[in-house]
């Protein structure tokens, strides 16, 4: 079936032709996959056609990723059937599902850093084809075919390592297709874009989707990858919910599918009567991260920060806890300006931050949760600043277990064993210990159960009602609206709006918010809006 | 039940370590016991031992935290050297006796600070692995050792001063006192205080460290300073033992002190391991060395087994943990 | 014209040369002369040969300090053998000590795969393993320039082209011919084959690699075998040149090769490397050793400038991985 011949409606769904069907690329059925106690996959029936962008919802754990693994040969599944191109199977091996023109980019994308851009694209397809004999034109030619398939064009000889992350993505995209994919899974692909590369993604996409490529997105929110999305499938615990079309979903459904409740958070509202300035930030700007960047916060304020990775938010972050001193403009504590170069400055200042990958920064996943707690506060646990004091570890880590009801047998459990929710938990205990006025929490909910997710709200709202200032950074507009009472929205570096109680109190907060972040006109550079 | 399999797994290493340095002890006995535990060798491996342990006690610490110092054995041998030129009258300044053997230990001291720190610095301020940046100031300080001796040893020292190393206090070497109680300081320091917990949150997992505003430069600098000072002490007792200083001295101590290292149950990646395994580590390994000696084995020999015992603990460890792993998932 | 940065830092390092062989040359302009040249290569040709292939061990994200160990190991076998034997090829000689040396380089390489274990401390205990097991086994004595096989001598000082200078001939080693053949042969396979660029790319990321298709255990197996194989050359190589076979010389030196390729540019963590780079590194380092003399310094000086040099090398190549780490917000240490 010749895929020009389909017309393209308005929304961009494909019409089915006279009658004719659109040739499966992948169909599952009934497929069902188990790991030790953990039911990954339950009954999952799914079908994809040519020329079909499909995205996969689901929170963490929710199964997408393993009928990713099943379908690319990664992992057996235990029965049921997956049918690609028309051919059955029970299981296949990698080789198979490559042969079928499965392709994965994963969310690391999986490059090699000191490599050219046109070798990391050549390199599986003449991998794959057992290739002995490697020559430099070949390899040129086979990267700058794929890249006219895109009507894109990069530097081919520049190592990735040199290159930029969207010009990454299209290497990967490049390399997926120099080995003739039929469907190409993509995992988070739009969080390390900034605006105009997104933009840019989606075009390559619906190029894509012109030549007959099935692609399918893994995605926990709505975002412009769900405006170009035929079909969406939610996910929730191994089963599949449903199939839905971008326009009966909204970010409240959305969430109601993926966590199976109707979940309404509380709204906070600020409730601290202390009008200080406990934090002021003043024309704050490092060259290439972000500029001019200007707020003020009080105690009890739960401010939100929301912007694609890319916009600045993390690196601003890192900034006011020391990682990554600013450049120019200025950081004031209690009104004295404060010069923050390292971590234990902030620590000095009384600013803690809860790290983006608990796993990694966050936390010692081989020593014990007491440990772990008190390794902020080694110094201020110990007998005349030299010598550990046991008892005084053991108190303060049991009290920070029961206040923030992290549910473990004892506090010489290994951080490791516990549950994703509990050892964030953990994380967090560890800075409240240290008495912080601003607490800076970069996306704090991520791969965290829902029950987990409602009693770390809650403990956040204690703490700004006992005064704390707490810097919400979020990519969920929901999670942003019912946590906090002013929002920061940064793009490309700037802050290009902050909203106040009376703003987010107006029923189209959410929508504006969306806008904000996303609108895809091609504009001016607007000027900070304080 | 948990506890007795968490207690298996952390100790198991130390127990079999226990179980070999008895096994040493009982078959050295049945073969060679006429010979290895008369007084007189025992009284020699307790001369012997400090130098050797006070080296395994820094190549310990730079492997606590995850990396490893490969300049230790230059460093003392130029330190020894500097320690051998102000005891021969070269750098005296003018004192004598008692007076000129203090400025030697302070000399030696203040330069094995100063080693430890550049090597400190250097892997704190750039970033470099340390396994290259040991190697470079490895052959930095054996190049200033090599320039002032152009390879030759230096002696003439003060008679006064190879008296402390054979000294003896309560019939035990004065230098062997000296090991254990630095030993036990740093076995308390790591096990007791907030420097040393500190040290196992850096060493096992830098970048967490760093995002709990533990200071990682300063935590870098400090140990090395101290394997650096370490190393120095080893210099000083190597000098007031062999009566003189020379390059390359002790050039075989850097496999042992690996070895012992492995076998103390330290890791390589860091942020695992106590002094107490490094202590019994290096009391078997002097046995063997020992006994190696009695057997009057070549040097070739000797050699073959040190490296055969590597590969063969380093082996051990890992079926012992992969058994572990089975029976932790069961 | 993009001068790309990698190699921008080698040819600092050539101009660097350039300019101490001009100082050198100014203070003792004895040293303006082909002989020193061809005396720069004939010194440096054991460590060409070694270089290479810790070059390929360094780019796959490993480390190999056993290789003098081979080296000796295998020739000091294949010679034992050939004195007893009465045997006087220079193929069997090379042939039999390669094969030597690539069965050790197969035995470390099952080790690292194996054990999974740093592969800095497997190779130490190999290093022992190996001069232990010869010395033990095979023999400890040596032997002179009267019962060696006299192609090896005939090798050693055979040389491509010569000419008079003064009162003696001098001539390019002949040594060169393996060294060039070897470097051209790893040139083809690092670059044009697909184990080469699988060495690579387990260098960059063993995760992605495997995605991709490679094996890295294989590409294990051969980068440390064929890391044998040119230790096996090389030990030949050595024996032909100093004309004696000693049980104790060669190892104790791996360090100043690794240094070499570090100087040239190669990251201990992986990926990256050239061989033009390890060669540069070699030669500089030979080129200090034999100068510090002709600018009144004794040798003993040497290993102090080496190593000043390799520090300062390290340290302004590490800083720079790490400010470009830094500006991407990565903290790995």
């Amino acid at each position: 079936m010749e895929m020009h011949e389909i017309c393209l409606s308005h929304s961009g769904r494909f019409h089915v032709e006279g009658g004719i069907s659109l040739q499966e690329v992948l169909s599952v059925h009934n497929l069902y996959k188990s790991f030790i106690g953990v039911k990954a996959l339950n009954d999952i029936s799914l079908s994809i056609s040519q020329g079909e962008i499909h995205c996969l919802a689901g929170e963490n754990g929710s199964g997408k990723s393993t009928l990713i693994k099943c379908v690319s040969g990664v992992y057996a599944p235990d029965s049921g059937k997956i049918v690609l191109n028309g051919h059955e199977y029970q299981s296949l091996t990698p080789a198979q599902a490559i042969r079928e023109g499965v392709q994965v980019i994963y969310q690391d994308l999986s490059l090699f850093r000191h490599m050219s851009v046109a070798e990391n694209i050549a390199i599986e397809k003449l991998r794959f084809e057992n290739r002995r004999i490697v020559s430099r034109n070949e390899i040129r030619r086979i990267a700058a075919e794929q890249l006219e398939k895109i009507g894109v064009s990069i530097d081919l000889d520049q190592t990735i390592g040199e290159t930029s992350l969207a010009n990454r993505q299209i290497a990967a995209i490049c390399r997926a297709l120099a080995q003739d994919a039929k469907i190409l899974f993509m995992d988070e692909p739009t969080t390390a874009l900034t605006k105009k590369e997104v933009s840019r993604l989606l075009n390559i996409i619906l190029e894509l989707k012109k030549k007959g490529l099935a692609i399918v997105f893994i995605s926990h929110k709505l975002d412009e990858v769900f405006s170009v999305a035929d079909k969406i499938s939610i996910f929730r615990n191994g089963f599949k919910i449903g199939d839905f079309n971008k326009d009966e979903l909204d970010e409240k459904k959305l969430s109601h599918y993926m966590t199976g409740r109707e979940v309404e958070y509380p709204r906070y509202v600020r409730k601290c009567k202390d009008d200080r300035v406990v934090l002021e930030v003043d024309r704050l700007t490092r060259k290439g991260h972000y500029e001019n960047i200007s707020f003020k916060m009080r105690p009890g304020d739960i401010v939100g920060l929301i912007g694609l990775l890319g916009s600045g938010r993390t690196e601003l972050a890192m900034s006011l806890f020391g990682l990554n001193p600013a450049h120019s403009g200025q950081i004031k504590i209690d009104g004295k300006t404060v010069k923050i170069k390292s971590p234990m400055t902030a620590k000095k200042h009384r600013i803690a931050m809860l790290p983006e990958d608990r796993i990694t920064q966050g936390l010692f996943m081989e020593r014990m949760i007491r440990e772990n707690i008190t390794s902020s506060i080694i110094d201020k646990v110990a007998k005349n600043k030299i010598f550990t004091d046991k008892k005084a570890e053991n108190d303060i880590s049991e009290q920070t277990v029961e206040e923030l009801k992290i549910r473990t047998p004892s506090v010489e459990t290994v951080v490791g064993n516990l549950s994703g929710g509990n050892q964030q938990k953990v994380v967090i205990g560890k800075w409240v210990a240290t008495h912080p006025r601003v607490f800076i929490m970069d996306t704090p909910t991520v791969g965290i159960d829902i029950g987990s997710k409602a009693e770390i709200y809650e403990q956040i709202h204690k703490f700004a009602d006992q005064g704390m200032a707490i810097l919400f950074i979020s990519d969920e507009i929901p999670e942003i609206l019912a946590n906090c009472n002013r929002v920061m929205v940064m793009r490309d570096g700037r802050c290009i709006r902050i909203l106040n109680e009376e703003d987010l109190e107006k029923p189209d907060a959410e929508k504006l918010i969306s806008e904000l972040i996303s609108t895809r006109a091609e504009e001016e550079r607007e000027e900070a809006v304080p | 039940m948990n506890k007795i399999r968490k207690l298996a797994a952390g100790d198991i290493n130390f127990a079999i370590l226990i179980a070999l340095t008895l096994l040493a002890i009982v078959l050295s006995g049945v073969f060679i016991g006429d010979k290895m535990f008369t007084v007189a060798n025992i009284q020699a491996m307790a001369y012997q031992i400090p130098e050797f342990g006070f080296l395994c006690l820094a190549m310990m610490l730079s492997n606590l935290i995850g990396g490893i110092d490969l300049s230790i054995i230059a460093a003392a041998n130029t330190i020894a050297i500097f320690t051998a030129n102000v005891l021969n009258g070269r750098w005296a300044f003018g004192t004598d006796g008692a007076a000129r053997i203090i400025l030697a230990i302070c000399v030696a001291l203040l330069a094995s600070i100063l080693f430890g720190l550049f090597n400190g610095l250097l892997i704190s301020r750039t970033s470099a692995p340390s396994l290259i940046a040991t190697l470079g100031t490895m052959t930095l300080y054996r190049g200033i050792g090599m320039a002032l001796t152009g390879g030759s040893s230096v002696g003439d020292i003060v008679p006064g001063f190879s008296y402390l190393g054979k000294a003896k206090l309560l019939g035990i070497p004065f230098i062997f006192w000296i090991f254990i109680i630095a030993t036990g300081l740093l076995g308390l320091v790591l096990s007791k205080t907030t420097y040393g917990r500190a040290l196992y949150l850096y060493g096992g997992n830098p970048v967490a460290a760093r995002f709990s505003a533990i200071n990682n430069e300063r935590m870098c600098r400090s140990v090395f300073l101290l394997t650096g000072l370490f190393a120095g002490i080893a210099g000083i007792i190597i000098l007031s033992r062999v009566n003189s200083a020379k390059v390359g001295y002790g050039d075989t101590y850097l496999l042992q002190t690996m070895i012992v290292c492995v076998i103390g149950g330290i890791h390589p990646n860091g942020g695992k391991g106590t002094v107490k395994g490094v202590l019994v580590a290096i009391i078997f390994m002097q046995l063997l060395s020992s006994a190696f000696t009695i057997m009057t084995l070549s040097p070739y020999t000797k050699k073959l087994i040190y490296g055969a015992m590597l590969i063969l603990v380093l082996g051990m460890n890992y079926f012992i943990n992969k058994l572990i792993q089975k029976y932790k998932t069961r | 014209m993009k001068i790309k940065i990698r190699d921008r830092y080698r040819a600092i390092l050539l101009i660097i040369m350039v300019f101490y062989s001009l100082f050198v040359g100014l203070i003792n302009p004895a040293f303006f002369s082909i002989e020193t040249v061809f005396d720069l290569i004939r010194t440096s040709s054991t460590s060409l040969m070694v270089v290479i292939g810790l070059l390929l061990v360094m780019i796959s994200g490993g480390i190999d300090v056993s290789f003098m160990a081979v080296a000796l190991f295998g020739s000091y076998t294949t010679i034992k053998i050939m004195i007893a034997a009465g045997i006087d090829s220079l193929a069997f000689a090379f042939g039999l000590s390669m094969l030597i040396g690539g069965f050790l380089g197969l035995i470390n390489a099952l080790l690292i795969n194996w054990l999974k274990l740093p592969p800095f401390i497997i190779t130490l205990g190999t290093q022992s393993l190996f001069h232990g097991i010869m010395t033990t086994f095979i023999g400890d004595k040596s032997f002179g320039a009267g019962v060696l096989p006299s192609c090896l001598n005939k090798f050693g000082q055979a040389v491509l082209f010569s000419f008079q200078s003064d009162n003696s001939r001098v001539g390019l080693t002949a040594s060169v011919v393996p060294i060039l053949i070897v470097a051209a042969v790893t040139w083809f396979i690092l670059y044009k084959t697909m184990i080469g660029r699988g060495i690579v790319a387990l260098g960059n990321s063993e995760e992605a690699a495997r995605r991709i298709g490679f094996n890295p255990s294989r590409i294990r197996l051969f980068v440390y075998t064929y890391t044998g194989l040119l230790s096996g050359i090389m030990g030949i190589i050595y024996v032909a040149q100093v004309n004696a076979l000693y049980p104790n010389k060669l190892v104790g030196d791996e360090l100043m090769v690794v240094a070499a390729a570090v100087i040239g540019g190669t990251k201990i963590t992986g990926g990256q490397g050239k061989i033009s780079g390890a060669i540069l590194g070699v030669l500089i380092i030979y080129l200090l050793n034999s100068t510090l003399i002709l600018i009144g310094l004794s040798s003993s000086w040497n290993d102090l400038f080496v190593g000043a040099i390799l520090v300062v090398s390290i340290a302004v190549s590490s800083y720079q991985e790490r400010v470009k780490n830094r500006k991407n917000l990565i903290f790995t240490e």
